[in-house]
């Protein structure tokens, strides 16, 4: 079952003079196991949609189809709990919510929460801890000593021993060196690829979407402005332009090739591509 | 949480939000004066009928203030049970067996009730029409003459506003731990004792980390910026006391003089109540 949304509209604190309209009549659908970047600039609405997703936020209008879950503006959702388990949703920044006092309690505190024994817990901790590189040496201490890059780590892992189906990132590489974001993202495509995780990213960076993802949706003050492959996105260098985005590396290098006589396919999209296209136009003059 | 309104600045254009807050809180004393002063209940009528169109002018719902009022009842409910057995005065209103209920404990009761609801009027008007900020500059300005008598009048004032200014950020910052802890299974409502103590924990420690994080960062800001609290300072926002400001303040002075002239005897309200249907008549 894909995650679809209905004319899905979101206001904050309505009825009040701080109302604010964050989704505007929203319809999207999302395929199941899809890795999936969600774009636009800030304040455009991005964090609004993914937390419908688990239900943290429900709609004023619309309805949202999560799964085999229904959730409609009408009727107050009965147990979130399993929607919970099924969609584990990644924060911004979310080594503030670390609070027990060793790293294996913190992150069995989720699967704990879904009703895992103990057991269950510790093996899965044990195993996501190592899935995003920290090794068991790390098990019994503190959470608040590690550096920031390894909090994130373990608040990451936290969610993932819950196992949910879906797994929903809000810019889960925000302020972390490249090294650590790549490897963060490898990780995310290692989830989505070996593990079939259905993943929604929200992200700023376009090099990570270019290099992770499949699918973009991009959202422009409470709307959807576009959804569509990776490849058909960075193709449409109007909307690009349009978006204020700027394009990855490749991208850009791409398009000036083309300005300068190449002809290239849309599917150009790695330097090794670039660098074989380049190299047979070049024989072809020789 | 988003229904938290006591001090929470209400951004309507009326003519109480553009007066000088320190006109404001000079009035919100002088009527606080004028609540406690035990005068009978005619001021009472006059303090009601000026708090209601405060909140008329200022554009404020009385459902704001029920709403501020509601974590009171219990505490009036109490107030009442106390006085019913402990005042003794009065005549006897329900006898019940040995146990009687006297006049004066009702009106005791009845009293503090009306100043409760009067104080949290005129207090929910004044938070409600001025920006925290400016609530701050006023109180510095006030408190300035205590200088004498050392008083850090700007040490007090930057507390406060630091304070004030932080209310949102850990609410708002309380608002995302709890969504956090939501989606790793945390039920702030249901679930055994044990599983509540769990979840108030989850909250707390990652609110306390964060406030103290973020206090940390603000004294660093500050002292980059060389901050030194007993320098003379300017100020970007100017206070000045306009016409109108004078007038609020001698009609809320008034205010406060009837109840005390009734207190100490020179005012007799029946007299005020004839004189002023006296008045009326000659009108008509």
């Amino acid at each position: 079952m894909p995650i679809r949304y209905e004319g899905l509209t979101h206001i904050y604190q309505e009825g009040t003079p701080f109302s604010y309209l964050a989704l505007d009549d929203v319809s999207l659908e999302i395929k199941e196991g899809a890795f999936t970047a969600i774009i636009g600039e800030t304040g455009s609405g991005k964090t609004t949609l993914v937390q419908h997703l688990n239900a943290l936020l429900l709609p004023s209008k619309g309805k949202l189809q999560v799964l085999d879950r229904l959730i409609t503006a009408d009727q107050k959702p009965k147990q979130l709990k399993s929607l919970r388990k099924q969609v584990g949703l990644v924060f911004q920044f979310p080594e503030y919510q670390l609070f027990e006092e060793t790293i294996l309690k913190d992150v069995c505190f989720g699967p704990k929460n879904f009703g895992a024994t103990e057991e269950e817990a510790r093996d899965m901790a044990v195993k996501m801890l190592k899935l995003v590189g920290l090794d068991e040496s790390y098990l019994d201490q503190s959470p608040f000593e590690l550096s920031g890059g390894q909090k994130r780590r373990v608040a990451i892992a936290g969610i993932l021993a819950m196992d949910p189906q879906v797994l929903v990132l809000d810019e889960p590489t925000a302020g972390l060196d490249p090294q650590g974001a790549k490897e963060m993202m490898d990780l995310f495509v290692e989830l989505n690829k070996t593990y079939h995780k259905t993943v929604l990213i929200v992200t700023h960076d376009m090099e990570h979407v270019l290099h992770s993802c499949d699918e973009v949706v991009v959202v422009a003050k409470g709307k959807i402005k576009k959804q569509c492959d990776v490849t058909t996105f960075f193709e449409d260098v109007e909307l690009l332009k349009q978006l204020r985005i700027d394009p990855p590396a490749v991208i850009k290098m791409r398009e000036a090739l083309r300005e300068r006589g190449f002809s290239l396919g849309k599917d150009m999209l790695s330097i090794e591509a670039l660098a074989k296209a380049i190299q047979s136009e070049v024989q072809k003059h020789e | 949480m988003n229904n938290f309104t006591l001090g929470s600045y209400m951004p309507y254009d009326s003519l109480i939000h553009r007066l000088d807050p320190r006109a404001k809180i000079m009035g919100m004393i002088f009527f606080m004066v004028a609540i406690f002063i035990p005068a009978g209940y005619f001021p009472y009528i006059i303090l009601g009928v000026v708090a209601l169109v405060l909140l008329l002018i200022a554009h404020l719902k009385l459902r704001s203030v029920w709403k501020s009022m509601k974590p009171m009842l219990l505490m009036m409910v109490f107030l009442l049970v106390i006085n019913l057995l402990v005042v003794r005065t009065g005549y006897v209103v329900v006898k019940l067996g040995d146990f009687a209920i006297y006049s004066d404990a009702l009106a005791q009761t009845f009293y503090i009730a009306v100043r409760l609801v009067l104080m949290i009027m005129i207090t929910t008007t004044l938070t409600a029409t001025t920006k925290p900020l400016d609530l701050t500059l006023g109180i510095e300005d006030l408190l300035t003459p205590f200088k004498v008598l050392h008083v850090p009048a700007h040490e007090i004032a930057m507390m406060i506003s630091i304070a004030l200014r932080f209310i949102p950020t850990l609410i708002e910052e309380t608002q995302r731990i709890m969504k956090a802890q939501a989606s790793r299974g945390v039920d702030m409502e249901e679930g055994k004792l044990k599983e509540k103590i769990m979840a108030v924990l989850s909250l707390i420690v990652p609110l306390f980390v964060s406030a103290f994080q973020r206090a940390e960062d603000l004294a660093n800001a500050m002292e980059a910026r060389g901050y030194i609290p007993e320098r003379k300072r300017t100020r970007y926002k100017q206070l000045k006391m306009a016409g109108r400001d004078w007038i609020m303040l001698g009609c809320s002075f008034l205010l406060m003089a009837v109840p005390i002239l009734i207190a100490m005897g020179y005012l007799d309200p029946l007299r005020i109540g004839s004189l002023f249907l006296e008045g009326v008549g000659y009108a008509l």
